[in-house]
């Protein structure tokens, strides 16, 4: 039902490496999986704006600044896995040519 | 003294902490002992944590103060029901200061920086945390064998699961290595385990229970809820835990129990409903079969009315509840990309690190639902899965409103059988998925949920087809969680 194209596709969009082992394991419970999920289409059921939506609803709170301790930001910070004084460090996005 | 932990309660062990028949520190040696004897063998915690004792010490003062004060102008009442009571926390709960996992590798050496808001107000009570317990990988399962640090195994007979999401928590239970826990339930991860471990296990109302702190899954399923020996302890824990959170947008003040104004059909116990056609639906076992008949039968014999009822759309629920599934949590978890936190490997450039990053730390059935999710959630395909699962999500919650018009509980089975083996369904997403055909209707809902078990003796057990345990659901209206406590403690005889 899926194709290996397909499925490199989704793995591309969602950022995760597949080896050719796990492609093919992963069409064949694509198969059984979304076949048993296609039942669904027979359902009769209206398809309105409020339906798709769901249950849920915006809860806001105050535009206000959170104030946090100095000790949790430095936990906050800590646990990043590459850090350079207060910022959180990250490869270069904007190659040099 | 010697405490028999077999037997204890909270209320019990919260007696004789008042009495000072044992101290806090004397009741989580006791627990931490039986760890040490039998968590190697069964696996329910990943940690048991160091400073357990000193949070039982700190009990004791709490105890030692309220004695001291009786009598006297400032005297209170009573001291708080979990001060000093142990808890084994599933390991998706953050404990600030503890390593929280969700028996992740993404997330193995991941500390807590703030506490999630139920453990709060467990902490405030008094209450000890023992360790933090074994599940499948971020809540994905049914089994706790998709735990990236290996399966639990069900007390009851070790070749077997003891069921998922929060398979290390109702082992805990089960096992004595804990008086109460903690679960989260996203479409059965409490009810499933505890009918596999033969404890009580509550799914509260969607909104009831806070979920700041709690990894989240399945948004628009998830909530946490209580995991105990009985349904008064399920009930003392739900009472201490749920409420308003300014932290949990969703979660809700008005129409929760136990202040929820009881708007029953039946007049003297509530009326019981039992969805036969839905309860036809795939496998069942003729052990939960002929339990289920004798539970009916017992709660006749009580004096409950029971009625048929209908719920048509519930023939989807399985379809709609796994593609929700899979779209909410391939977005939930965008969030580990080894930037901000957790697990990190180098690639050859910033895209490339978190293409290696999440390979290298999310197990197989994390990633294969990130893909399911990203296809049911692409364009094409969008109405035709998602869109079109939300609205069947209405028709089955509209079923059970129409169903709560004329009974005040839905009684199924919590499963449709017994623990299966270790390994059995492991290699079969589709056969693990089928499990949770009974539980995840509660989560779609909305509706407050609690398995109890269903054997209705020791002695009727011997002579039955299985001697593994098997958990009875009862479902009941949005905010009604009293209706269930109730019912269950009325058959499980702990009203007498």
């Amino acid at each position: 039902m899926i194709t290996t194209a397909e499925l490199e596709h989704l793995a591309k969009l969602a950022r995760i490496d597949l080896s050719e082992d796990d492609k093919k394991s992963l069409i064949k419970e694509f198969d059984s999986i979304l076949g048993y999920i296609d039942q669904l289409k027979k359902a009769d059921v209206k398809m309105d704006a409020e339906g798709r939506v769901g249950a849920v609803k915006n809860v806001t709170r105050p535009d206000e600044a959170v104030k946090t301790s100095a000790e949790d930001r430095e936990r906050l910070l800590d646990e990043a896995p590459d850090r350079e004084e207060d910022f959180i460090a990250v490869k270069k996005i904007i190659a040099q040519d | 003294m010697k405490i028999d932990i077999t037997n204890l309660t909270i209320k019990k062990a919260h007696e004789s902490l008042k009495k000072g028949d044992f101290t806090a520190v004397e009741l989580t040696r006791s627990y931490l002992n039986e760890i040490a004897t039998k968590n190697k063998d069964v696996h329910a915690y990943l940690e048991v944590f160091d400073d357990a004792l000193e949070a039982a010490k700190k009990a004791d003062e709490i105890i030692a103060d309220f004695n001291k004060k009786i009598g006297s102008a400032d005297s209170e009442k009573d001291f708080p029901m979990l001060c000093g009571i142990p808890f084994a926390i599933k390991d998706n709960i953050l404990i600030k200061g503890k390593t929280a996992s969700s028996a992740s590798k993404i997330l193995e050496h991941y500390k807590a920086t703030y506490y999630a808001t139920a453990a709060l107000r467990l902490a405030k009570e008094g209450a000890i945390f023992l360790g933090r317990t074994n599940m499948d990988e971020f809540a994905m399962g049914g089994s706790t064998e998709n735990s990236a640090y290996g399966p639990t195994k069900n007390p009851h007979d070790l070749s077997r699961v003891p069921g998922g999401t929060s398979g290390g928590s109702a082992a805990a239970v089960a096992s004595n290595m804990a008086l109460v826990a903690l679960g989260s339930d996203t479409g059965g991860s409490i009810r499933q385990p505890s009918s596999f471990c033969g404890v009580v296990g509550l799914k509260p109302t969607y909104g009831a229970v806070s979920r700041y702190g709690l990894m989240a899954a399945v948004s628009s399923f998830d909530q946490i809820g209580p995991i105990a020996n009985t349904v008064e302890d399920a009930e003392i824990v739900f009472n201490v835990i749920y409420g308003k959170d300014a932290k949990d947008g969703t979660t809700i003040i008005e129409g929760v129990s136990p202040t929820y104004p009881l708007k029953r059909i039946g007049k003297k116990k509530p009326v019981i409903g039992i969805p036969r056609a839905f309860m036809s639906l795939g496998g069942i076992d003729p052990a939960v079969k002929s339990e289920f008949e004798a539970a009916e039968k017992k709660f006749k014999d009580m004096g409950y009315e029971i009625k048929d009822i209908e719920l048509p759309a519930n023939k989807y629920a399985l379809s709609v509840y796994y593609i929700l599934n899979f779209a909410e949590v391939s977005s939930n978890m965008a969030r580990y990309d080894g930037v901000k936190y957790g697990l990190h490997v180098d690639g050859k450039d910033g895209i490339d690190d978190y293409f290696k990053t999440r390979r290298a730390g999310l197990g197989r059935e994390v990633i294969r639902r990130i893909l399911l999710g990203t296809y049911v959630l692409s364009s094409g395909y969008y109405d035709a899965y998602y869109n079109r699962a939300n609205a069947v999500r209405r028709m089955i919650t509209d079923d059970f409103k129409k169903a709560f018009e004329g009974v005040d509980i839905i009684a199924t089975p919590t499963t449709p059988g017994p623990a299966f083996k270790i390994g059995e369904k492991s290699n079969d997403p589709m056969a693990m998925y089928l499990e949770d055909i009974f539980t995840v209707t509660a989560n779609l809902t909305g509706l407050p949920a609690m398995s109890i078990p269903m054997q209705i003796s020791k002695e009727a057990k011997k002579e039955k087809a299985t001697q593994l345990p098997l958990g009875l659901q009862l479902t009941a209206r949005h905010g009604d969680e009293r209706t269930l406590f109730e019912t269950g403690k009325d058959f499980l005889g702990e009203l007498e």
